[in-house]
């Protein structure tokens, strides 16, 4: 609001009739505003053009005062032809007249309208409106603030998301109230901090039974066992030992320093009365500014998931895992926990948007190392929990498919973090299933692995073994199997189980020439739910890899030509789509396979990238898949 | 014409705090406590309502307008002069935030219809979403009603839309009927 703006609003009002406003007064009048303070007007006053000298008197401050608290207020103005304008004050000058420059008017009423109140015609509304002095008759205003205690932080509470922060709200003077608000005090008897009763305190310890009363009352009888809900005691002779124990870490975890407002208050450090922080920093659960950052998964998250499989799983030297592309280097997983595939963490799994949760591929090294060192800290048990909730087709495997069986066992041995050797190229494969947790798709065929097992370990290409586990797991054991992790849950899990890790794309090449346990080119392990035992059949054709239309990761092979493949994971988000997609047939017998193929990567992106490195190729083996069908594919 | 302010009473007439009730040529009658009065403008600064507070209903009125008034009691200072401070900054924020306010709600008002079809507009907008196009209310970006605003003006969308529209345009229509 300044001369420039008036000077604008000269020049700005709609095509409205102008009329004369007193706009050098007007912006005189600013220049009063500055001052901000009623009694300075003193100084600005010396309006210039007024020919009359402008008496200074507290009746005109407080004029000048009142006009001004209207900047920015919806008002009227009574004109003295009748008509009424309502609009935003933009700026007044009452030093002759009262004139008012409004801003985006309206004439609500017009004095010269004669016709019925129905037929008004509504017009769009001036963005600027001056108003000269003389015309005005009158300027209502309704709710303007005119104290201070009105108008400070007015705008917090006109925020028109309807959110207001607790904050706000107890700092009434922002909110319109019905009523007073006060504090909330404890009353004068409540204890202090009054602990949690501890209702599972032996009855013999209080004075009331609570079941005795109801049953005396009511006639209730209960039926209410406290060992039900809570873990048993052993009140045995070494119960006074833990319990020193116990209340020794107790205390010593209470008595840690804590940054938190909550946790310090809780363990009773006093913060101080004046703690400067309004209800909201003290109560609330959302912490502010404290560098915190949400946005982006990215890096951040992987390095966050993986640091969680490294917890469930051990220590492991992937890199983050979290994203597909990164699936290959193997988070975390040790070739046994290549069956969980660190990355099988449901958010990774999530995350990926391809149900990249896909691939986990160790890289060689990774694999190797896991291969070695991994106590598979996943426990046994654990990764036997898990493996057996994510991947089923390890269960299957474990109950045993004979050829299979060996190097299942082993599988699960891996699993279990016993890497064997044997293991180790299986395990090695034993692609990190990552989303095989959902399923349970396991992989019906169990045979692959044995056909698998006869893959030349050093096929460049990478079989693939899916489903099956235990093809999986042969396979793993020479090549990288690729993995498909199967986000989906559908046969993911089977196949995930077995995971060959297909080191991703580093990976290639004959396995056999290595020593290590896994097999650097192993490829990922694509599930195939419907994989059955592996008959090689010289009619299927390696297909060469070919570029994948897009997203879908779950290198499910064939989902729609092969008749078996039914449950195939379709939601792994390969969907009709996937139908489209080539993959790469494995066939044992051919398995030397022509001369390693562009990697042929089905879908997820990440999956190439990996397997483009070392043109892994995926196999997919199909039971019984004749070449025809796939052939659509390609 | 001339208020009746006298220069002899006026100064007691309309002291600080003096309730009056008042009856203006534009035949507006309220009651209000002067907070202050401007002798050379002639502005007569008025508090409506007897809610304490920091918002007041103000009133602007220039003496030359009353047509008569009469005085009702003498009470204090309804303005707390230590209290009066003003935030440049606020004010202009609160202007903009009314300006933006104000264009929302401009984008919602017909150009040149009649309240009739803004009555309409704005009871299918409770429950539509509804947008001006010249004279024309479009609703859901499909269906047009067009003057007169009948149902058999509502045209186009697909038949489903087409008949919701119609439904709630005939509805809102005896609705209004019904109040005047």
């Amino acid at each position: 609001m300044n001369t420039q703006q008036t000077a604008q609003l000269k020049s700005s009002a709609n095509g409205f009739a102008r009329r004369r406003s007193e706009r050098e007064s007007g912006m005189r009048l600013e220049n009063k505003h500055q001052s901000g303070k009623l009694n300075q007007n003193r100084s600005m006053n010396a309006i210039g053009t007024s020919k009359a000298p402008v008496y200074e008197s507290p009746s005109r401050d407080r004029l000048v005062y009142l006009s001004t608290c209207l900047i920015g207020h919806p008002v009227e103005v009574r004109l003295k032809n009748g008509s009424i304008y309502s609009g935003t004050c933009h700026t007044t000058n009452v030093e002759q007249e009262f004139a008012i420059i409004l801003k985006m008017a309206r004439m609500t009423k017009d004095a010269s309208y004669r016709g019925s109140k129905q037929e008004y015609v509504m017009k769009a509304p001036s963005k600027t409106l001056i108003i000269p002095g003389k015309e005005v008759a009158e300027v209502i205003a309704k709710d303007v603030p005119v104290t201070v205690a009105g108008q400070s932080n007015e705008l917090q509470n006109e925020r028109h998301e309807d959110i207001l922060i607790d904050s706000s709200i107890s700092h009434s003077r922002h909110v319109e109230l019905d009523r007073e608000l006060s504090p909330w005090v404890p009353d004068e008897d409540d204890p202090q901090c009054p602990g949690l009763e501890n209702i599972f305190d032996g009855p013999w310890n209080r004075g009331w039974d609570q079941f005795e009363t109801n049953k005396m009352l009511f006639g209730v009888k209960s039926t209410f066992d406290e060992e039900l809900y809570t873990t048993r005691l052993e009140k045995g002779p070494r119960m006074r030992e833990l319990e020193r124990e116990a209340t020794r870490i107790a205390r010593e975890i209470e008595g840690e320093d804590t940054e938190d407002l909550h946790l310090a208050e809780e363990r009773g450090i006093n913060l101080g009365e004046d703690f400067d922080g309004d209800e909201e920093v003290r109560f609330s659960s959302v912490i502010r500014g404290r560098g915190l950052d949400d946005s982006g998964y990215d890096e951040d998250e992987d390095i966050l998931l993986d640091k969680r499989n490294t917890e469930t799983f051990g220590d492991v030297p992937a890199s983050s895992g979290a994203k597909t592309d990164h699936l290959h280097r193997g988070t975390s997983n040790d070739s046994a926990g290549a069956l969980l595939t660190s990355s099988v963490d449901e958010p990774q799994c999530s995350q990926s948007s391809n149900g990249s949760e896909f691939f986990q591929s160790n890289t060689y090294d990774h694999c190797r190392q896991q291969a070695d060192d991994l106590p598979c800290k996943s426990s046994t048990s654990d990764c036997n929990g898990r493996s057996l909730y994510r991947n089923p087709e390890i269960l299957r495997v474990a109950q045993g498919h004979d050829s299979i069986n060996a190097s299942i066992e082993t599988k699960t041995v891996a699993v279990d973090g016993k890497l064997s050797k044997s293991n180790e190229s299986q395990s090695a494969e034993n692609s990190q299933t990552a989303g095989f947790d959902r399923g349970g798709l396991l992989a019906d065929a169990p045979s692959v692995t044995s056909s698998v097992k006869e893959m030349p370990p050093t096929e460049p290409e990478v079989v693939y073994v899916k489903a099956d586990g235990e093809s999986s797991g042969v396979s793993a054991c020479r090549q990288p199997g690729t993995f498909a992790s199967g986000s989906d849950h559908a046969g993911a899990t089977s196949a995930s189980s077995h995971p060959a890790v297909s080191p991703s794309s580093s990976l290639i090449g004959s396995s056999s020439s290595e020593n290590s346990t896994l097999n650097p080119h192993a490829k990922e392990f694509k599930f195939n739910p419907n994989a059955k035992s592996f008959t090689p059949s010289h009619s299927s054709p390696v297909r060469p890899p070919s570029p994948v239309s897009d997203g879908s990761y779950y290198f499910t092979p064939n989902v729609t030509t092969l008749p078996q493949m039914h449950g195939m994971p379709v939601g792994i988000g390969m969907g009709p789509s996937y139908s489209g997609h080539q993959h790469v047939l494995f066939n044992p017998q051919v398995a030397p396979l022509r001369s390693p193929q562009p990697y042929f990567h089905p879908s997820g992106p990440q999956y190439g990238q990996q397997m483009n490195l070392g043109h892994p190729r995926q196999v997919l083996y199909m039971p019984g898949y004749q070449p025809v069908s796939s052939s659509q594919h390609l | 014409m001339e208020g009746s302010i006298s220069n002899s009473g006026s100064n007691e007439d309309f002291a600080v705090g003096c309730m009056l009730s008042i009856k203006t040529t534009l035949g507006d009658e309220f009651d209000g406590q002067v907070i202050t009065f401007d002798r050379p403008s002639n502005i007569l600064v008025l508090q409506e309502g007897s809610k304490p507070g920091p918002r007041r209903n103000i009133r602007f009125l220039k003496t030359n307008y009353i047509k008569e008034f009469s005085f009702l009691g003498q009470s204090e200072d309804p303005l707390d002069i230590k209290k009066c401070y003003i935030d440049l900054q606020s004010l202009q924020d609160r202007e903009e935030l009314a300006l933006r306010q104000a264009e929302a709600d401009a984008e919602r008002i017909g150009v040149g219809v009649t309240t009739e079809a803004q009555g309409i507009f704005d009871a299918l907008s409770k429950t539509l979403p509804v947008r001006w196009d010249k004279t024309s209310i479009v609703v859901m970006n499909e269906v047009r009603v067009s003057s007169p605003y009948l149902p058999e003006n509502v045209i186009g969308g697909t038949p489903a839309a087409n008949d919701r529209v119609k439904k709630v345009l005939e509805l809102e229509r005896r609705r209004l009927q019904t109040r005047p």
